[in-house]
């Protein structure tokens, strides 16, 4: 099955319409059906109109305009699906590739290793790959979390992409779904570090509230708060168009140079946590007692 | 010669042998791991594979002082199995008794390593980064520079060596080459896997295996006040982590503040971490994250040994910003941003080494095949 996978890109050159099969799924593998189609769907990280790119620093960010250099962004993508004009949606069927995506579960990874991001690596994975139903889609759905039931399985012996350290939780409480890290450490940020105490703003989110059965097991139910986002874009062509995740937009109603006392850094999506409410709200999530706000981190843009 | 812990999971390793023996004809017989089906299985370089000889052999060169300019000093010297394999030492003293400038570290799940040393990304294999004991010069450790040729002599004319490598290394004539000690010391290191500790017998299934303490510890541990986790997470309660199965090796180097010399992160002038390696003023102070696997019985603690306790790594460095901050430099600037600091009782400090007590492996610091084979007691 392997030695079909790595030709595929061969046999896709000489096929104009694309109406190949792709590889493997969870539950085996799809034999080749001309009622499919490949999708890839691009992601990009920004702040603001300027590219994300680790190493370099950005200029008035959050709600006190603070310089910023990034140290993560990665986050779990699940539940692809396109959308029909009229909100109906067909999901994508990932290909299963052993490093990026397994089941309906992709990482997508847009830190290169290199400046403040020096504890990731250089690979990246800014493109979900899969197939899908022929259709006419105008729209996209995915949800920004890992799915329940591979959320608390033992990373010891979990597939990849599950087992990148980096983005492990706790075993109780998960996955990171979302790992977005500032340092506002560096350069001219410095003096305001020492004023303050904060010397950087980083934003994990993961279910939290999971309450564990035993210690052989994660829970066997939800989180109280499971956080995790269903993402919709109405307009998505996914031959034109990228789904941007704004670093300014997730930050945009923070102050980054202070960390409330004796609360996580940043925000680690605990409840209480004031430094939390914008950065919650922003990804459309319930926090506390505030109910969700449409999420405004994730849009579409021409690529 | 059965480890206990072998012996636990035998039935498996059985399995696996008999399968290899009626597939393969002529089989070089399968290493089988010692360690729990549910630990990730190690990565071995492709010129290293895994062999039960060359561990046997590899184990008694780790144990032989004579590996050293004036043979006082052994691998063993600085890594003491009762210590999980540490020295008990704040810094190592070399065979002139020059100390060095930084801890012994653990043997412990060494295996699973991204990187080596205690902030060199460029050390990604034991067999590199055992060139550096054996024969560096500043500072000077087994002090063996230069004297290679002597090291192979004695290694020739051993009684029992020649017949070690010749099993070890078929492939290679059983050649007795510094290359071929390297291997073999280094395969023997990577059967130093410990997963039996408590807290692994909790986490499997064993509910009495933790005090009440000891998970009250594991709530304190693996919550975000503390943070302990961010970088001490995974099954080797490190972000350095290479196991079978992973796209890509992690690594994680990070400065705890430790220090702050001159108010804008400085470490000590002779040892700037990781920044001594890479050049980057941005690596200033940072260091790998050690595993915790076995730490209760690792102190002193840190790259230089400077805080004797668990206790004074909680209460006067992670609780205050960074130990800068009361030796009266203020908190470093350049510190990893999961260094908040954070309150906490001293009934809690107790949990938390409760807790990290329980990450102590016995059968790891007293199974006999990690032990000097020279000492080996009849039974």
């Amino acid at each position: 099955m392997r030695s079909l996978f790595r030709a595929l890109p061969l046999l896709l050159m000489s096929m104009p319409l694309s109406g190949a099969p792709i590889g493997q799924n969870a539950a085996g593998t799809s034999p080749p059906t001309s009622a499919e189609e490949i999708v890839h769907i691009s992601f990009a990280g920004s702040f603001g109109d300027k590219p994300f790119a680790c190493g370099q620093y950005y200029e008035g960010v959050g709600s006190n305009g603070a310089t910023v250099t990034p140290s993560d962004l990665r986050f779990f993508v699940s539940n692809v699906a396109l959308l029909a004009a009229d909100g109906t949606p067909t999901p994508v069927v990932l290909e299963q590739d052993g490093v990026w995506q397994y089941r309906s579960l992709a990482l997508i990874d847009l830190e290169d290793g290199t400046g403040g991001c020096r504890n990731g690596n250089a690979a990246m994975h800014a493109e979900i790959s899969g197939t899908v139903a022929r259709g006419n889609y105008t729209g996209l759905r995915f949800t920004l979390g890992v799915p329940f039931e591979l959320d608390h399985i033992d990373d010891s012996t979990a597939p990849s992409p599950l087992n990148m350290t980096a983005m492990l939780w706790s075993w109780q409480n998960g996955y990171k779904f979302l790992r977005a890290e500032v340092s506002t450490r560096a350069r001219q940020a410095r003096s305001m570090a020492k004023a303050t105490g904060a010397v950087g703003f980083p934003v994990h989110v993961g279910s939290t509230g999971c309450a564990s059965t035993g210690p052989n097991s994660g829970p066997d139910h939800e989180c109280k708060y499971p956080n995790r986002t269903v993402v919709t874009l109405p307009a998505f062509d996914a031959m034109k168009d990228t789904v941007v995740f704004d670093m300014s937009k997730l930050l945009g109603r923070t102050d980054l140079s202070r960390n409330t006392q004796q609360t996580a850094p940043g925000c680690m999506s605990f409840p209480s946590d004031p430094d939390c409410i914008g950065v919650m709200q922003a990804l459309g999530l319930v926090y506390g007692d505030l109910p969700a706000k449409p999420q405004v981190v994730f849009y579409a843009r021409e690529k | 010669m059965l480890s206990p812990a072998l012996a636990r999971w035998l039935p498996g390793a059985l399995a696996v042998v008999c399968v290899g023996s009626v597939l393969a004809a002529t089989p070089p017989a399968p290493f089988v791991w010692d360690k729990p089906a549910w630990a990730p299985t190690p990565v071995v370089p492709s010129n290293n594979p895994m062999d039960a000889a060359k561990v046997e052999l590899g184990r008694a060169l780790f144990y032989d002082k004579r590996l050293s300019r004036d043979g006082t000093m052994a691998c063993a010297t600085c890594h003491r199995q009762e210590l999980a394999f540490t020295d008990g030492q704040r810094v190592h003293i070399g065979v002139t008794g020059e100390a060095g400038i930084r801890s012994s570290m653990t043997l412990t799940n060494v295996a699973y390593l991204s990187s080596y040393t205690w902030a060199n990304p460029l050390i990604t294999s034991l067999e590199k980064q055992m060139q550096i004991p054996l024969f560096s010069e500043h500072p000077l450790e087994m002090g063996m520079v230069g004297r290679e040729k002597q090291l192979v002599e004695m290694l020739s004319q051993d009684p029992d060596y020649p017949q070690q490598f010749a099993l070890a290394f078929p492939e290679d004539d059983g050649r007795i080459t510094k290359g071929n000690m390297t291997k073999a010391i280094a395969s023997f290191e990577r059967t130093l896997l410990s997963f039996d500790s408590p807290f692994d017998r909790y986490k499997h299934g064993d509910t009495r295996a933790l005090s009440a303490a000891a998970k009250r510890g594991e709530a304190l541990f693996f919550g975000e006040r503390l943070e302990c986790y961010h970088c001490h997470g995974g099954v080797n309660f490190t972000d350095n982590n290479k196991q079978q199965g992973q796209a890509f090796p992690e690594v994680g180097f990070h400065n705890t503040g430790l220090y702050n010399e001159d108010g804008q992160g400085a470490y000590k002038p002779w040892d700037h971490g990781l920044r001594d390696v890479t050049a980057k003023p941005e690596d200033e102070g940072a260091f790998r994250t050690p595993t915790l696997r076995n730490v209760a019985v690792t102190a002193p603690y840190m790259h230089d040994g400077s805080l004797p306790t668990l206790g004074a790594v909680i209460l006067r460095h992670y609780a205050v910003q960074g130990h800068s901050a009361v030796a009266g430099k203020g908190p470093n600037p350049m510190r990893s941003e999961f260094i908040q600091g954070f309150k906490i009782s001293h009934s809690e400090v107790n949990d938390l080494i409760a807790f990290l007590n329980s990450l102590t492996d016995r059968s790891f610091l007293t199974n006999p095949a990690f032990s000097d084979p020279r000492k080996r007691t009849p039974r």
